[in-house]
């Protein structure tokens, strides 16, 4: 079942064309890899299924992001619950400078009342699911600025699953990270996808190769090709999609 | 790095095809062993047997270290993965080359094939020499006509043994138990030498195409059935 269905997309930055003609679609509960060289367009159309867009000045976005079959960029969407549902993770973890326990009930408390005890449910549920309860049930009033790069980058991912998504975006979520920490975020990955859909950009085709279950590659705002990541690893169609991850160029 | 890897693998392609000169040499010369009773010959395609088997050790690390050190995908993996297996079939298709030699040594000065089967096991040679030759072609070439041809040709090679094996199982046979047993390895020997023909052919295949032979159809590194 695809949960994102994206139909001739096209975004410009003023004059500057970041995105032609996109058609691609996200399949639920599996995790779709986007890669491509720097400027090819990948993190734009990341940020195109939750409206990240909006906020760049001059930005112009034509065609249609349907979530659930919902078209994302319709007047009446509330945009604050289209990212609730559509949640972020990025390259550099940016946890708020608060206790570990207060990043992920930001989001939550944001939304909802919620009981004192329902509320530390919800906490534990997300740390567990981010695979950092372990490590930090006993520290949980400590400054989330205490934790090391990869536990402060599974809080954001804790943090963005505080709020019930559906669909997770992560923008390169361990190119700042150490091997083992980028391990247990990949590890991570696999896990997750049983509950929700996830979409990574990532600059590390091992990686793309390693995690996702659908691959599509993008070049100068094109979309080249997309398909299971095994094939597109083994027989990429095309010979652009070939001499990139091959590593002639890029 | 690219270059590197362009270079590894090139080398490896060379050396895939240097191997199937070898095994070509060696089973025209068992052949002419068999048929000629020349032992210097067959001793020599005995001796030389051990050169493939350290050229597929070659190989086999090469790619080993491919895969370890450069990790390629696409076109550069299944250039890796079929070199692996061709360079063992090619060392399978030398040591049958030496056995036919062994056959020749084992009767000398004796003839190995009788005069009956002499002319069936002359065809065999003859058309399994033809196989080595496509193969050699198809590792430069790459061409999927001849992966196609080489597959048809082996039907020879299977006919043929046929033919042999009839000549010992027929009632006027009047053969040793030695001259039967010699007779249907070398017909074994001959018809698998033809069959690890067809397996490098299909290798081949999947290097150009990335589909993967199974039985039948095809199918893709996902799975997917492809014809």
């Amino acid at each position: 079942m695809n949960i994102i269905e994206t139909k001739d997309l096209n975004l410009h930055y003023g004059e500057f064309q970041a995105l032609k003609n996109i058609n691609l679609d996200v399949s639920a509960n599996e995790i779709t890899a986007l890669i491509g060289p720097s400027g090819c367009g990948k993190s734009t159309y990341l940020r195109t299924l939750n409206r990240m867009n909006d906020l760049v000045h001059g930005v112009k976005i034509d065609g249609s992001v349907r979530y659930r079959g919902e078209d994302i960029y319709a007047k009446d969407v509330d945009v604050t619950v289209l990212r609730k549902r559509i949640g972020m993770v990025f390259q550099k973890p940016n946890p708020f400078p608060m206790s570990i326990y207060d990043n992920v009930a930001y989001g939550p408390k944001l939304h909802q009342k919620m009981s004192r005890s329902a509320m530390n449910d919800l906490v534990e549920q997300s740390l567990r699911k981010a695979a950092l309860w372990d490590e930090a049930k006993d520290r949980l009033k400590k400054s989330a600025m205490s934790l090391s790069g990869g536990q402060q980058q599974r809080l954001c991912i804790a943090r963005a699953l505080s709020v019930s998504p559906d669909v997770l975006l992560m923008d390169e979520p361990t190119s700042a990270l150490d091997p083992a920490s980028t391990a247990k975020i990949e590890e991570l990955m696999g896990q997750l996808k049983q509950e929700y859909s996830v979409v990574i950009v990532t600059h590390n085709m091992q990686q793309a190769a390693r995690i996702s279950d659908r691959t599509a590659f993008f070049l100068t705002g094109d979309l080249v090709e997309s398909g299971p990541t095994a094939d597109v690893f083994s027989r990429p169609q095309d010979q652009r999609t070939e001499n990139y991850i091959t590593g002639r160029f890029g | 790095m690219r270059s590197h890897l362009d270079a590894e693998l090139r080398e490896t392609e060379e050396y895939l095809a240097q191997m199937a000169d070898l095994v070509t040499g060696a089973l025209a010369q068992a052949g002419e062993a068999l048929l000629t009773t020349d032992l210097d010959l067959a001793q020599a395609v005995i001796g030389s047997d051990s050169r493939l088997d350290m050229m597929q050790r070659e190989v086999e690390e090469r790619c080993l270290s491919l895969l370890l050190l450069q990790q390629p995908v696409a076109t550069d993996l299944r250039v890796v993965l079929s070199s692996l297996r061709i360079s063992m079939t090619l060392e399978r298709m030398g040591d049958l080359a030496a056995h036919l030699a062994t056959v020749a040594r084992s009767r000398f000065p004796a003839p190995a094939i009788p005069e009956a089967a002499r002319g069936v096991v002359a065809g065999m040679i003859e058309a399994a020499v033809h196989v080595s030759e496509q193969v050699r072609e198809l590792l430069r070439s790459r061409d999927l006509d001849l992966a196609a041809m080489i597959e048809r040709d082996d039907d020879v090679l299977d006919n043929l043994r046929d033919e042999l094996y009839q000549i010992v199982l027929d009632s006027t046979w009047a053969g040793s138990a030695q001259n039967t047993m010699d007779i249907t390895l070398t017909g074994r020997y001959l018809e698998r030498f033809g069959d690890h023909g067809v397996s490098i052919s299909r290798r081949i295949e999947f290097l150009v195409t990335g589909d993967i032979y199974s039985g039948e159809s095809s199918v893709t590194l996902a799975g997917d059935e492809v014809r």
